[in-house]
């Protein structure tokens, strides 16, 4: 397999370039906002670090036990996967990534689409 | 299971390690349940507490064990004491006076060996019982004084008794609280605001700034229901004689329109205190924020000026915990 995406964009500096822009995005997204209005915002940041650096198929340790079982409650719809979609997307349209590397990063994102949506 | 002071005690699963000690008569301290106020703040010396019990203390502490009792539900047995951390320093009670209808000032004799940060917050207790509360610290530290404002409550036992205190012994526990004036950028722009008496750690902060020849523009915003509210007018006008990149904005709930618009050197305006603030800063990308008072409104501000650009490692927040509602009021 060639070098992931996560090393062709810069690693971590990457990631903490896209991550503000993200984060900015879902909390003003009426449609999935409050999933990420969380009290403690370093904590949550540090969470959608954490799902960036997944879909860019960096390091991290996210396992599919995790990302399962953190999203079973929420009773989640594939209308809020797809919001989280359109925004990924968006913000490394703006940060000038190319449309080929995106398509690698929503691949990733889609692989574990099962294990976040519920109903 | 927990060991508290060489006692063992079952902790029921989602408990949190406060209701544990309570429910098995232990005292500890508490006041805002939350995560907040730091009143509960106990020390692990063997066993790993979740990230969420650690939130708001500065770096060494965690590194120390220290954790926040309230909103600690351990996953794994804990070995726990007191906690140390924060020194209690002897103090008396040298004056009050009335600051605004509701607001009192309170001024103590600094304890020799007490250091802090212009802006952060310390637990007071009263010598006599114990009774502790968290207030900000107005004054500076190259002051030989400690000057606390303390809201007056509809029949909070510690404000009610610190008007009549003077000559009385407390205990200070601290400093806590990262909202202080960071060195070393003195061009940065910075945007102050605070409801109540949440403009007290913003005075430290702001008279740091002035004492250090800060050179970006300062903007600080005060917020209370009405114009008797907005108490520290004289004291900052005099700042801002000797600070011409401070402007000053009051948010008043209420108030006939003779009050508002430009009075000397401030700007007053009818609207909620968000409002007033990102009416005039729809962009605070390149700014430092300073944010205290209300949880709610904190909480608000502190959203706002991260979707306005801010990074979150530039906004400094100090959210004033509210007894929660099982405890007596302050």
């Amino acid at each position: 397999m060639s070098t992931s995406i996560y090393e062709r964009l810069g690693g971590e500096a990457a990631v903490d370039a896209a991550v503000d822009i993200f984060y900015r995005k879902v909390l003003s997204d009426d449609r999935i906002s409050n999933f990420f209005d969380d009290v403690d915002m370093d904590r949550q940041r540090a969470k959608q670090k954490a799902f960036l650096t997944f879909a860019f198929g960096g390091p991290n340790a996210y396992s599919g036990k995790d990302m399962k079982s953190a999203h079973a409650r929420m009773n989640l719809t594939e209308g809020h996967f797809n919001a989280v979609m359109e925004n990924l997307g968006a913000t490394l349209t703006e940060l000038g990534v190319p449309p080929d590397l995106i398509g690698e990063a929503a691949a990733i994102a889609l692989s574990v689409k099962s294990d976040i949506v519920s109903r | 299971m927990l060991r508290f002071e060489n006692k063992d005690y079952p902790i029921e699963n989602g408990e949190s390690v406060l209701d544990c000690l309570l429910r098995h008569g232990e005292q500890v301290s508490s006041l805002c349940r939350s995560g907040a106020c730091q009143s509960c703040l106990l020390q692990t010396t063997a066993g790993a507490v979740p990230a969420l019990a650690q939130q708001g203390l500065k770096d060494a502490w965690k590194q120390q064990g220290y954790f926040l009792a309230c909103v600690c539900r351990p996953q794994a047995d804990l070995v726990i004491e007191r906690c140390d951390a924060a020194a209690s320093h002897e103090s008396v009670v040298e004056a009050v006076t009335a600051l605004a209808p509701n607001v009192i000032g309170v001024r103590l004799a600094r304890p020799s060996g007490f250091e802090f940060r212009a802006g952060q917050f310390v637990q007071l207790s009263r010598a006599s019982d114990g009774l502790m509360r968290p207030y900000s610290i107005a004054s500076i530290p190259t002051e030989d004084h400690i000057e606390l404002h303390v809201a007056l409550l509809p029949n909070g036992q510690m404000s009610g008794w610190l008007r009549e205190a003077i000559g009385q012994r407390v205990l200070l526990r601290g400093p806590f609280g990262e909202c202080f004036y960071q060195e070393g950028e003195l061009d940065r722009p910075l945007v102050l605001a605070g409801t109540g008496t949440g403009v007290a750690p913003l005075l430290g902060v702001l008279r740091t700034a002035a004492r250090l020849g800060h050179r970006g523009e300062i903007s600080l915003f005060h917020g209370s229901p009405q114009l008797s509210g907005i108490y520290l007018r004289s004291e900052l006008e005099t700042l801002s004689d000797t600070m011409p990149n401070l402007r000053l904005f009051a948010s008043l709930l209420s108030g006939p329109p003779s009050e508002l618009g430009s009075q000397g050197r401030w700007q007053f305006e009818l609207a909620p205190l968000d409002q007033v603030v990102f009416s005039r800063f729809p962009k605070l990308d390149s700014h430092r924020l300073f944010v205290c008072g209300q949880p709610a409104l904190v909480q608000s501000l502190r959203k706002r000026a991260y979707l306005a650009g801010a990074s979150l490692s530039r906004i400094h927040c100090d959210a004033f915990a509210a007894p929660h509602s099982a405890a007596p009021a302050a």
